[in-house]
């Protein structure tokens, strides 16, 4: 594997009163989209703005695209904020030549590449609005074009699907695979599992401050087996809590999952199931993203 | 580097430049100086033009007619100030209770009263409604001495024109000497002064408020997250009060060549006046730019580290005050400096860069100071920039990315020292 598009040794930042993040040790490796999960409060965030300069770690070291954190390395990167800043009363041109001045790329430069952008995300017609004239996904989309316009190795995207519409969140995925297929690296930062598990190549869970479990996508799923059943029926199925084998249900409403033990049988689940509820589907299934990060974290959480 | 200062400068300049506020306080200010120097003095004007309908009560006998006379002679904005009524026959105590209600009831606005040993006591009494008026009370005043004067010369034995001749007003001129030259000055000078540390003050304040407020919203707003993961908060910093100074500068600049135009249709106006313009000498208009480079740059560093360290405008307010005292106190010392500038009191305080950007001003205004306390003050001008925008800029480093709480002092020590 090439040098890791962001190394983390041993990262901890603490605020006042509580750790934020505790001894974080990961590799995010070049030319992958990288999830970082968590639920709110995880760290995710914090670590993100270590990575960029915007908080000093307390310890540890933060190294990005093989070299020292420093200014010519962030001058590679393009960096989504949680909190998205721009400024109210600017025009979003203007805006976004003087984002990309920031980086240092020329005015005229900036100029010639956000045309196709702004077209692309459907911005054409604002780009001569103040920005506090544009609805909450298109400054959103404003920001994204200004993370791409110095054209960077690695864009590190906190929650970059949060406030759009599934059509706005439709074209930014596929904007973010396309600058994947570009041999970019990504990472996203994000608690909505389902984004993530169709995006990403690999992931870190972190929790409190710590990681959780890391590794490809593929292989974090396989290290919990084809253990998961999915169900759809009609009748009363509240005895399936209780068959044999089962170690947990989760109700979705219009099916359950059941996760089964080791050894436990699916054939003989759906022989009991079938014999007793009208069944409309039964699939056996990897566990999703969202069902390992949630046994996890309550895991940890009942520690 | 620089590009990227450059950058973060010329967005500043751009948006200042184009704002309302700017196009508003840059046509408004001239508008309003204008306003609150004219208009006081059209009011004024006004007032005086009704004369002071004034009645001379005479207890001692023979002055009365004396007093009247010179009464009537006196002139304000050219025109005769009293109008004189006439007082009733006895002069006792009911010819007193007479003219107080003739007062009281409006017919008159006051009355002299000379008493029976005035000339030697040399004291009179003036009784009105408006004893505030301290022109007209002054004018009174002098007419009434003139009167004692000219009667104890007469009674010394000179004759009639003589005590005119004697007592004849003096016109004294004022010149103001300078190695230019000299010219008259009836406190054009002063006014001048004054209006101009006025509007040094004005911009001072108005221009780093305007720092502070543009630091404020960019932490409320978040942009300084994208900014800082950017460049060099250092530069963002140099960028961001090189703009704002330049808009400044703008701003006067539009001032100075609309007052170019303006003072050659002035000077024409104040020649028919009578009222010399006082003279606007290059040292006067560098100076004025210096000083106000050197004062926006102490306190607009102080008003971005302030806006760093707190989330709202009204949590500035606490710390702007004391920040922006040396600039007030100037004021208060604004008599002192102006009464003696050469003093040892005044160099030194002018000297002391939070209080040179006005008193050094005023300085200059008054009588030129010799160029090695110019150089000076430059030069300890320069040292406190560099201080202070270093010390403002760390704790800049640090509190433009603190959310909630707003720091405390201890705490902004530390991040200076830290930082």
């Amino acid at each position: 594997m090439a040098e890791a598009a962001i190394a983390l040794d041993g990262v901890t930042k603490a605020f006042e009163g509580h750790v934020a993040v505790s001894d974080l040790t990961l590799a995010i490796p070049a030319g992958s989209v990288f999830g970082l999960l968590g639920p709110n409060g995880a760290g995710k965030t914090t670590t993100l703005r270590m990575v960029m300069n915007v908080l000093a770690p307390d310890a540890g070291t933060v190294r990005l695209l093989g070299r020292p954190a420093d200014q010519a390395a962030r001058d590679r990167v393009g960096y989504l904020p949680e909190e998205r800043g721009l400024y109210p009363r600017m025009v979003v041109e203007e805006q976004l030549v003087f984002l990309a001045a920031a980086k240092g790329v020329p005015r005229r430069e900036a100029a010639r590449r956000l045309s196709p952008w702004l077209e692309r995300l459907g911005l054409s017609e604002w780009r001569r609005r103040r920005v506090n004239e544009l609805s909450k996904g298109m400054q959103q989309k404003v920001q994204l074009v200004s993370t791409l316009l110095h054209e960077p190795d690695l864009l590190i995207l906190d929650e970059p699907l949060s406030g759009l519409d599934p059509v706005g969140a439709e074209v930014v995925r596929d904007v973010l695979l396309e600058l994947r297929r570009q041999g970019r690296t990504l990472v996203l930062s994000s608690h909505e599992m389902e984004t993530v598990e169709r995006l990403c190549d690999a992931i870190a869970l972190i929790n409190r401050g710590k990681k959780v479990l890391d590794g490809p996508v593929r292989e974090v799923k396989s290290r919990y087996g084809r253990n998961a059943i999915v169900l759809a029926y009609e009748g009363d199925g509240s005895f399936l809590a209780a068959l044999p084998g089962v170690a947990k249900l989760t109700d979705f409403g219009r099916y359950v999952e059941l996760r089964i033990g080791d050894g436990a049988d699916p054939q003989q689940i759906l022989r009991e199931a079938a014999a007793r509820l009208r069944l409309s589907r039964f699939e056996i299934v990897e566990p999703s993203l969202r069902d390992i990060f949630v046994e996890r974290v309550r895991g940890e959480a009942a520690q | 580097m620089s590009a990227r200062l450059l950058a973060v400068g010329r967005r500043e300049y751009v948006e200042r430049v184009r704002s309302k506020a700017f196009v508003v306080s840059t046509v408004l200010g001239p508008v309003l100086m204008a306003g609150f120097l004219v208009v006081p003095a059209v009011v004024m004007a006004r007032q005086r033009g009704r004369p002071v309908k004034v009645a001379v009560l005479d207890a001692q006998g023979t002055l009365g007619a004396a007093v009247e006379e010179s009464l009537a002679r006196r002139e304000a904005a050219g025109q005769p100030r009293f109008e004189i009524r006439p007082a009733p026959a006895p002069a006792g105590a009911d010819g007193r209770q007479a003219l107080r209600d003739a007062v009281l009831k409006g017919e008159l606005d006051a009355y002299v009263y000379l008493p029976p040993d005035v000339i030697e006591r040399s004291a009179a009494e003036y009784h009105g409604r408006n004893v505030s008026n301290m022109m007209d009370i002054g004018l009174a005043d002098a007419a009434v001495e003139e009167a004692v004067v000219a009667r104890r010369l007469r009674d010394a034995g000179l004759a009639g024109d003589a005590v005119r001749d004697v007592t004849r007003k003096l016109d004294l001129k004022t010149v103001r000497l300078s190695e230019t030259g000299e010219r008259e000055d009836r406190g054009g000078s002063f006014f001048l002064s004054m209006i101009l540390m006025t509007i040094l003050y004005t911009a001072v304040a108005m221009w780093g408020a305007a720092v502070m407020n543009g630091v404020i919203e960019e932490k409320t707003n978040r942009v300084v997250e994208v900014i800082v993961s950017s460049l060099s908060p250092l530069t963002f910093f140099a960028g961001k009060l090189l703009g704002v100074g330049a808009a400044g500068l703008t701003q006067f600049a539009i001032w100075g060549a609309s007052l170019g135009v303006l003072s050659m249709w002035a000077s024409a106006l104040a020649a028919g006046a009578g009222a010399p313009m006082p003279e606007i000498s290059p040292l006067l208009i560098g100076s004025f730019v210096a000083c106000f480079v050197l004062g926006y740059f102490l306190y607009a560093a102080l008003y971005a580290a302030i806006g760093a360290t707190v989330n709202t405008q009204q949590e500035a307010q606490a710390l702007v005050f004391p920040a922006m005292a040396p600039l007030l106190t100037s004021f208060l010392f604004f008599p002192a400096v102006l009464g003696a500038p050469d003093s040892a009191f005044s160099t030194v305080l002018s000297l002391v860069p939070f209080f040179a950007p006005l008193l050094m001003f005023l300085r200059v205004a008054a009588a030129p100071p010799p160029p090695w306390q110019l150089a000076l003050c430059a030069a300890l001008g320069l040292a406190a920039i560099v201080a202070v925008t270093w010390l403002a800029s760390r704790i800049y480093r640090v509190g433009i990315l603190m959310y909630g709480k707003r720091a405390t002092l201890p705490e902004i020590v530390r991040w200076a020292r830290r930082a």
